[in-house]
């Protein structure tokens, strides 16, 4: 019964992202050129960087090419899924239209979590299915079932460290009101994951481990697709998944708790 | 009782900052807090199906007192129980019973046509569609919202878009309506549908209204009682007119030509006189001779009237500020 109701609202919530993108045809347009204009650019230092290489840290190009696509992937989520309306709830909690969020009988995190998508990052995420194709073709191997369900697996884990971590930014935003500079901040952290974690070193790569963990959004989904990850390193990034979404729940509402309400 | 507030209070904690660049920056690292007293220790009940005026200056705490009401804010002291709810735990059944309309925001989707957010708060409420299709035929008829709902919100003049926003926040039927300053910008044509909507809801669902307003009119037309706060405390609570009464005992007695000037000045105050309507100020006790002595002279042109509630407030929060005694608030009816 909950689960049918919050599918009906999520549907709602979806239809009206959709026909909010219709309304601007040309606005449509330009932000498909944008995605494969992005989606080319990204290749850019990979190229460069395996011009006079074979490998870089024990990555070859085709299996970095599958942490790129993997990027591209989780990147197309996370703009087209996440950033629009978490971004929108910092705008209303400064502007106090949060207050109608509030006033509606559902979970406010579930609310703002769906209210805005970006259509077109569609565009993005079939791009990035696209990279991953051609670079299995480029290595000459296919992933097994088994591999391609434990890719799926830790890619969904993966976007809920991500989700995690953007809801807990946002939720920052109840004490601080203004946090757009984070979410920057977070947004240019988030593109060193187009590499793979093991090329960064010291303390890097504890950062990218477990501060901001960019591993476990695209490198262990990659490596579980190319067959490279072991079943602990699996169970790890599971656990380190449910750790953080159970954080940012608790931040939230506890952050909620200090919601002001901007006055009338 | 739907409403019941007891030694509510709600303190806010503000970050105090002097004017100038320096202190900007002095104040980036270290910061002084005062504390705010938006509501101090405000006791009051609502019975169902009442409508009660909500008055007070600029920043008395009015729009506070309704957030905790609607469960908005926590509450610093005191305790609130809204339809039977305790509003700050935000519990689906009483959000499905209530609603709060802020004039000065709104939850409209701005690109798209209202009926997309009707849609929308439709699913969130659970409503069944038949009765929500049948709500919104009703709303569409009383509030004349025909052709309005399906053009983008965004193109709406501010006129239709509060009609727009009241229709989707009372899609859900609720029976405890907090409406914040709902005609704010609006003219007086549009002021007068909203206020009979509002007062044909009420009769219709047995609806509670709490509301707030900085046209008189809207509460005096609408309102049989009024709560009045200052400064966050209570100062009034009772019948309107008695509040009136108690505090100018004077009507407004207004005629046209007529009269020599010279028994005008002995009829009472001259309030106004322009474009040869003459309006004097009489106290109640003399009512009757003024009145029969005008229509004497100018014949059966004459209006008697209340004196202003503006005015009325006026006298109100100065005399709270001198010091005088409250007037005697009469219990609600």
């Amino acid at each position: 019964m909950r689960l049918g109701y919050y599918a009906r609202l999520f549907g709602v919530q979806a239809r009206a992202s959709l026909t909010t993108a219709m309304q601007y045809r040309a606005d449509f347009l330009v932000q498909g050129l944008t995605s494969l204009y992005w989606l080319g650019w990204n290749l850019v230092p990979l190229l460069v960087l395996y011009d006079d290489r074979t490998t870089v840290a024990g990555w070859s190009f085709g299996a970095a090419l599958v942490v790129m696509a993997h990027f591209v992937i989780v990147r197309g989520i996370l703009e087209g899924a996440i950033n629009p309306s978490l971004g929108a709830v910092v705008e209303q909690i400064r502007s106090g239209a949060f207050d109608y969020t509030l006033l509606r009988p559902a979970d406010a995190q579930f609310l703002v979590s769906t209210a805005r998508f970006a259509p077109w990052r569609v565009l993005d995420v079939l791009g990035g299915v696209g990279l991953l194709i051609y670079a299995f073709v480029r290595l000459g191997q296919a992933p097994s079932p088994a591999q391609l369900g434990a890719g799926l697996v830790l890619l969904g884990a993966g976007l809920a460290v991500m989700y995690g971590l953007w809801i807990m930014i946002v939720a920052t935003a109840f004490w601080v009101v203004r946090m757009d500079n984070l979410i920057y901040l977070l947004s240019s952290v988030f593109d060193a994951a187009r590499w793979p974690a093991s090329v960064f070193r010291g303390v890097w790569k504890v950062v990218f481990t477990f501060v901001i963990p960019l591993a476990l959004m695209t490198t262990f989904p990659a490596r579980a697709l190319l067959g490279t990850v072991t079943w602990q390193a699996g169970i790890g990034c599971l656990v380190g998944a449910l750790l953080v979404s159970v954080a940012a729940r608790l931040v939230w509402r506890l952050a909620l708790r200090s919601y002001t309400s901007a006055s009338s | 009782m739907t409403i019941e507030v007891a030694g509510l209070s709600k303190h806010f904690k503000v970050h105090r900052r002097p004017p100038g660049l320096a202190a900007a920056v002095r104040s980036l690292w270290r910061r002084r807090y005062d504390t705010v007293k938006a509501v101090d220790d405000v006791t009051f009940t609502i019975a169902r199906g009442e409508r009660v005026g909500f008055l007070g200056p600029n920043g008395a705490g009015k729009t506070t007192t309704m957030k905790v009401l609607s469960g908005l804010l926590h509450p610093t002291a005191g305790t609130v129980r809204v339809e039977g709810h305790q509003p700050f735990r935000r519990e689906p059944d009483f959000l499905r019973r209530i609603t709060l309309v802020m004039g000065q925001k709104q939850q409209l989707l701005w690109d798209l046509p209202p009926s997309e957010t009707y849609a929308l708060n439709r699913a969130v409420f659970g409503v069944d569609p038949a009765q929500a299709r049948q709500t919104i035929a009703e709303l569409t008829e009383l509030l004349g919202l025909a052709g309005l709902t399906d053009k983008p919100t965004r193109q709406l003049s501010l006129g239709e878009r509060m009609k727009c926003e009241l229709a989707a926040a009372l899609l859900h039927r609720p029976t405890t309506l907090f409406l914040d300053e709902p005609t704010i910008g609006l003219d007086v044509a549009m002021q007068v549908t909203i206020r009979d909507f509002i007062r044909d809801y009420n009769q219709r669902h047995d609806a509670t209204v709490l509301l707030t307003s900085h046209y008189m009119d809207d509460v005096v037309a609408l309102c049989p009682r009024v709560i009045v706060i200052d400064g966050g405390r209570l100062i009034h609570d009772g019948d309107l007119r008695a509040l009136v009464k108690t505090m100018i005992p004077d009507k407004l007695v207004s005629f046209t030509g007529g009269v020599p000037a010279e028994e005008v000045a002995r009829l009472g105050e001259v309030v106004k006189a322009e474009g040869g309507r003459t309006t004097v100020r009489v106290p109640e006790a003399r009512l009757r001779e003024v009145v029969s002595h005008v229509l004497d002279r100018a014949g059966a042109d004459l209006a008697v009237e209340d004196p202003p509630l503006e005015d009325v407030m006026r006298k109100l929060f100065k005399d709270k500020r001198a010091g005088a005694p409250a007037p005697a608030g009469e219990p609600a009816p």
